[in-house]
This record gives structure tokens, sequence and C-alpha cells, in this order.
């Protein structure tokens, strides 16, 4: 088949895949070698759906012994079947290098004939590109569910970044779609990476054993996965809760020490009685909501918990967790941005981790006013009703209606009306699916709901 | 140190970084402050003649090195960055923020963003540092026999700062980026970078296998985005659309049916 086509079938089976991060190692070309890495990686383009096109992301085959009900690539569904050879994976991966198209390689591959035979294939890949070509941008290495650690271990030592899929957030969803596939399966080696990544850490003279085979990526010590490892599952294909979903996370950032979990909203792939039907539309606002709520997680040092609890299990559609959050717990504000300490400041929203940051830099030489936030970065819209400044020392107070309606997230409207069905209407008394017909509707409805809250 | 007088003088100097520091060397010598810093090329007719100041590379060395030393070394990162950026009367805002910094110590300096004046400028300094991050991911090169070449049209003069990203990344390659903003290319070969002024550079016919890999990524980027997903607007907003012209992938068709 023509190298053209083959890539499509390739990459249409490979992008559903959230991640196309490229952050996390840093180093530059030696003599005689090609490609860098930047700490906090590049993206290099952005495709239709507003994604960031950082590597090039593709399936060495989309052959797939595997029946995952949910997978574009299941043995069941009538797509042609192609596959890379190595060599021509690895010369195509260069000549886009080369052009500045990708910042590297993000690979992953369906299952071929048993794990362990295609992890293979993938690693021939990386080992060309990392031996042969001198290639040092980024490789971001997915692994197989069922291949064998020998094997894992030594992708790891090639490549910047690895993640096992998770899949579905819950067991039984997996039990369900995936039969053919278990979470302990799935949680092992990502466990096993986790040693391998704490101990490379922490005395990477203990790796020295397999340094004799070792590629010219690791000059001295020999890292494993020097970017981390990642996750990611499906969202809104499976019946779980955001808090759930969040819990899962929260226990995955913990226990493993994951760089990322990543949210892949379904996208309805076929008519099957277990999934929603075809006509539905991805749950992009509750996706979204998801990875602000990540970011809390990350980097805001908020726990699952606080989001959301068992009597509100899902995400508030109309503000962003944050402001929901703020929303909730009147007790913790006002904030004295004058005096407050980091966390305290982290958790106003519309101050963020840089405009925190330069708040604690410049709040000790002069007394800090609206304009004075306004520069460093601060989104007033929604701090102003959260802090006291020097120019408003007792705090801007209103009446809880006009709180909510500054607060209503812009965005929750340009993903489409019927967005909102996909969050749990009970608890916050929220319009059902087909209650809201138009955006004006919509954002009273919104704003009635909130101003409740808000006063409550 | 006095606070300088203000002239309604007009400085002009070459437009090159050595005679910016020229400038600086002579108003701080007179105790001066003229109403406004041209460089040659943008000079607009005036009813007086601007006072020409020469390129000394003595002087501009001593300015250089006392902004380093007496003010501190982040005065002179940021003098450099917002020099190249396209703010509108930089080097006028950047003498009057060095000459107080050098009266009143560099206290002002760490003000940082609660200063309005200072605030301009580290805005200037983000402006261009964001472009240039921008372009070392947006830059497409194309090969030519073996060599790579690149155009770019950004409103920041990047190329000092993509020099050393592309230098580290293809340490063995043999390349050029033009700006054509501001008539310069930026070439690499046999491990050393340096600048030239390029009025115009006519880029040769490509090769079959160069159109091939166009190809190639033209397929991958229609490919990678997942339909039910578009949305448009974030593209923009991530890829403005004044890079476009530049990017293989934004081919003019494509460009035309985006914009209806």
């Amino acid at each position: 088949m023509e190298l053209l086509e083959k890539l499509e079938h390739l990459v249409n089976g490979a992008k559903y895949d959230a991640a196309c991060t490229s952050s996390g190692s840093n180093r530059a070309a030696g003599a005689g070698e090609l490609g860098s890495a930047l700490p906090a990686g590049c993206c290099h383009s952005f495709a239709a759906d507003g994604r960031c096109i950082s590597l090039l992301k593709v399936l060495m085959t989309n052959s797939c012994i595997y029946d995952c009900a949910y997978c574009v690539n299941r043995r069941s569904n009538d797509v042609p079947r192609v596959a890379f050879s190595p060599e021509e994976l690895a010369e195509l991966t260069i000549q886009f290098y080369r052009r500045n198209y990708i910042e590297g390689l993000f690979l992953s591959s369906g299952v071929l004939r048993d794990a362990d035979y295609t992890m293979e294939r993938m690693l021939r890949v990386v080992e060309l590109l990392r031996k042969q070509y001198q290639f040092h941008g980024y490789i971001h290495a997915k692994t197989i569910p069922g291949a064998s650690p020998e094997l894992i271990w030594r992708m790891g030592l090639v490549a910047d970044r690895m993640s096992v899929n998770i899949e579905l957030p819950s067991e039984a969803s997996l039990q369900a779609l995936a039969p053919q596939k278990n979470r302990r399966a799935i949680l092992r080696p990502m466990e096993q990476m986790h040693g391998w990544l704490q101990e490379s850490n922490t005395k990477p003279c203990a790796l020295q054993t397999t340094a004799n085979r070792l590629p010219a990526i690791h000059k001295g010590s020999p890292r494993f996965a020097p970017a981390g490892q990642a996750t990611q599952m499906i969202i809104g294909a499976t019946p779980e809760s955001d808090l759930q979903i969040m819990r899962l996370a929260e226990g995955l950032y913990q226990k493993y020490r994951l760089k990322r979990v990543f949210y892949s909203a379904y996208i309805p792939v076929r008519q099957h009685s277990l999934l929603p039907s075809l006509e539905t539309k991805p749950p992009l606002l509750r996706e979204h909501r998801l990875y602000q709520a990540d970011f809390l997680l990350r980097q805001y040092n908020f726990a699952a918990e606080e989001l959301l609890d068992e009597a509100a299990p899902d995400f508030n559609p109309y503000v962003d967790p944050k402001c929901n959050w703020a929303l909730c717990h009147p007790e913790h504000f006002p904030v004295d941005v004058q005096r407050a300490a980091r966390e305290a400041l982290l958790r106003v929203p519309g101050i963020g981790p840089r405009s925190c940051q330069r708040i604690l830099a410049e709040r000790r030489g002069m007394k800090l006013d609206f304009s004075a936030l306004k520069r460093m970065g601060v989104v007033l819209k929604r701090a102003q009703y959260f802090i006291l400044t020097a120019d408003h020392p007792c705090g801007v107070r209103l009446p809880g209606e006009a709180v909510a309606r500054a607060l209503l997230d812009p965005k929750i409207f340009a993903f489409g009306m019927e967005q909102l069905s996909f969050f749990q209407a009970a608890p916050l008394g929220l319009p059902g699916a087909g209650d809201v017909k138009n955006l004006r509707e919509a954002a009273e409805e919104a704003v009635r709901v909130m101003g409740g809250l808000c006063s409550a | 140190m006095r606070e300088p007088t203000a002239r309604d003088m007009v400085y002009q100097y070459d437009g090159s970084m050595e005679g910016f520091y020229c400038c600086v060397f002579e108003a701080i010598y007179q105790g001066e402050l003229p109403a406004a810093i041209e460089a040659e090329a943008e000079t607009q007719p005036r009813l007086f003649a601007p006072v020409w100041i020469e390129t000394d590379r003595e002087k501009a060395l001593r300015v250089r090195r006392s902004i380093g030393e007496r003010i501190a070394p982040r005065a002179l990162e940021l003098t450099e960055c917002v020099f190249y950026s396209c703010l509108e009367g930089r080097e006028l805002r950047m003498l009057c923020l060095l000459e107080r910094c050098w009266r009143e110590g560099a206290k002002r300096l760490w003000q940082g963003w609660s200063d309005p004046d200072l605030a301009v400028l580290l805005q200037a300094e983000r402006h261009l540092l964001r472009e240039a991050h921008l372009l070392k991911g947006f830059v497409r090169f194309s090969d030519y026999n073996g060599h790579l070449a690149a155009a770019i049209t950004p409103k920041n003069f990047v190329l000092p700062f993509l020099a050393p990203h592309f230098a580290a990344r293809y340490r063995s390659e043999s390349y050029l980026i033009f700006d054509k903003t501001h008539r310069a290319a930026l070439i690499y070969e046999c491990g050393q970078s340096r600048m030239v002024e390029a009025a115009h550079i006519e880029f040769p016919e490509v090769s079959a296998q160069e159109a091939r890999y166009r190809a190639l990524w033209q397929r991958f980027y229609d490919t990678v985005a997942i339909e039910g997903r578009e949305n448009p607007r974030c593209r923009m907003t991530m890829m403005p659309k004044r890079y476009w012209e530049n990017m293989t992938e934004m081919r003019p068709e494509l460009q035309k049916r985006l914009r209806g």
C-alpha cells in the first residue's frame, strides 16, 4: 500500500489517544547527533480540533487481537489492516523531525500476534532511531498490556516517557467492555515502572548493570524514562461519576507518581448496547472540567474530596471547579492579598501559580491594589469577590446573583447546549437534558442556580 | 547623579544594539533626556535635524558592563530582550528605566509588574519571548539538496532567540532561517550560527522528495484532528493566523476554505 494511505490508517487508529505532550526531558544534541528536548515541551502545530500536535502520533500496526468495544482498532471492526516496517517508520520520523514538523515520536500499536512480539517491533523502531540515526528528540512509547518486564525495561531505557492506558475508570466497566483485559494486569507494569523510576532517580548507578547494551541517549548514568510515566482513560463511555474519576486520578498520582493523567471524551465509534448511541456528542465540557480539576490536584494542593463529595459527585457545569469550591466555602474568604500565605492565595479564583508567585515577590515593598494585581495577571473578574486589597479593604460585596453572573464560565456554551446534559442534574437542581432551549435561557438558569449557591 | 534635563531633540543611531548603548552613553554623559531615539531606517521627516549618534564599540561595551554590574544582570537581560521587541519607543523607554536605575539603584527593577512603566517593558519582553517560543515549533524547513531553509514573518526580532535552540537541535545540519519582516537571515553551517542582512531570498524549486514529505505531513495533519471535536476558534487562539502563511500544513487552499 502507498505510504500516504498507510499513514492515514495508522494515524486514524492512534488519534484518540489524548496525550501529545513532549515535556519533562532536557538535552541538546552532541556532535553527530540529531535532536534535543525542552523541559516545557513544544507544540509544533494545532489541528482543526484545537489540540496541540507535538509528536508524530501513530500506530505500529492497527491489527489487533483484542476486541475492546470502545476502540476503533478492535478485531471485529471492518477497517483495512496495515503496518509500518520499523525502518519505514524510523525514516519517516527523522524526515519529519528535520523539517521541524514534530518534536518526536509517539508510538503505540495494536496487538499483533502477542504482546511481546508487538513490543519487540516497537522497540526495534525506537532502538533504530536512537542507535542508527543518533536521534535525541522526544519519544513517548506505550507499553502493550501483557508485555514482559524485560521488554518494558528495555523500552524505558530508550524512551523519554512511558505510558500504560488505564482505559476505563472502573474495573466493572473494563470487564463489560474489554473482557480480555483486567485492571490488575494494567496496574502491574505501572507499579513496576514506578519502582524503576524511583530507583533511577535516587541511585542511577544501580542501573549500570545493563549499561553494556545502552544506546547513545544515556551518557554517564542511564535513566529509566526521564520524562516519567503517564496514563489515560476514556470518560463518558461508562457511568462513573466525576468523584470516582478524580479519586482514581488522585490515587494514581499518589501511588505511582504519574506525571499526567489524561482524560479522553468518548467519541461514539459504533452502535453497542453498553455504549452511548452513535448520535451522542463527545462530553467535551465534562472533559474540560476534569482537566481543570486535575490541575487543582497537581498544582494547587486540592484533594479530590474537597472538590466533590458523595452528595455532589459531579462537577458543576456552570462554573469551574475552583470557583465552585470557593462559592461553597465562604468561610475561607475574603483573603488578604497583602498577608495571606501562599496556600490561601492559590485557592482564590482568578489567582494562579504565576500571579501568586508575583504577589509574593512584590508585596513586601508595596501596597497592592486592584490595578497592580491586574498587571500581575490576576483575573479580577473572578478574584475581586474573594480578596481584600489596599483600595478595597473591606472587599467587594455584591448580592449573590451578581456574583453568579460574573463567575459564569463563558466557555460552557461554546461547546454547544447539549453538553449540559452530560452532568448529573440532581444535586444542584440543574435543568435536565431537553429543558434548556437557548443560550439566554441557559445563562439565566445558571445564574438562578448559582445565586442560590452564593447566598447559601 | 542629578535628574536629567528633558530636551526636545531626537537621537538617531544605526539601529544596532551597540548603537543603542551609545545613545545611552551620550544621554547619561550629557545629563539629558531626548524626546525620541530612532533607528536610521525608521526616520520620519522632522522640522529639526536629528542628532546623529556614532556607534563606538568601546562606549557600547562600557555601558553594557555597567548595566550588568552596577544595576543587575537582570537589567541587562531585560534591556537586550526589549531592544529586539516590537514595542513602540522601546529605546527611549529603556533609557528612562536604566537612567533611573543608575540613579536610584536596582530597587525599581524588583517592583516588576506593580510599576506601570516597568510593566510595559515586561509585557514587551513577554511578547517577544512568547513569539520566539511559538516559532520554535512553527518554523517549517524545506530540504534543498541536504540544506534546510525556512522563512518567517514575526513581529519581534526573534532570530537571536531562535539561534541557540536550533543550533542545539540540528547540530550536524546546515540551515537558514529568513526573517522577511526584519530582512535578516540566520545562517548555521559547520557548527557556527551567524546573522546577515538580507532584503530578499529566493528559494529554489522543491524536489520530488521534498514534495512527498510535505504531502505526507499534510495528510498527517488532516487526519490527526478528531471529527466531532472541531474547534476552529481554539486553533486560531493557539496558532494565530499570521503564522499560517509559512506553515506547510496550512496550504493556501486550506486557508482559503477556513476564511470562508
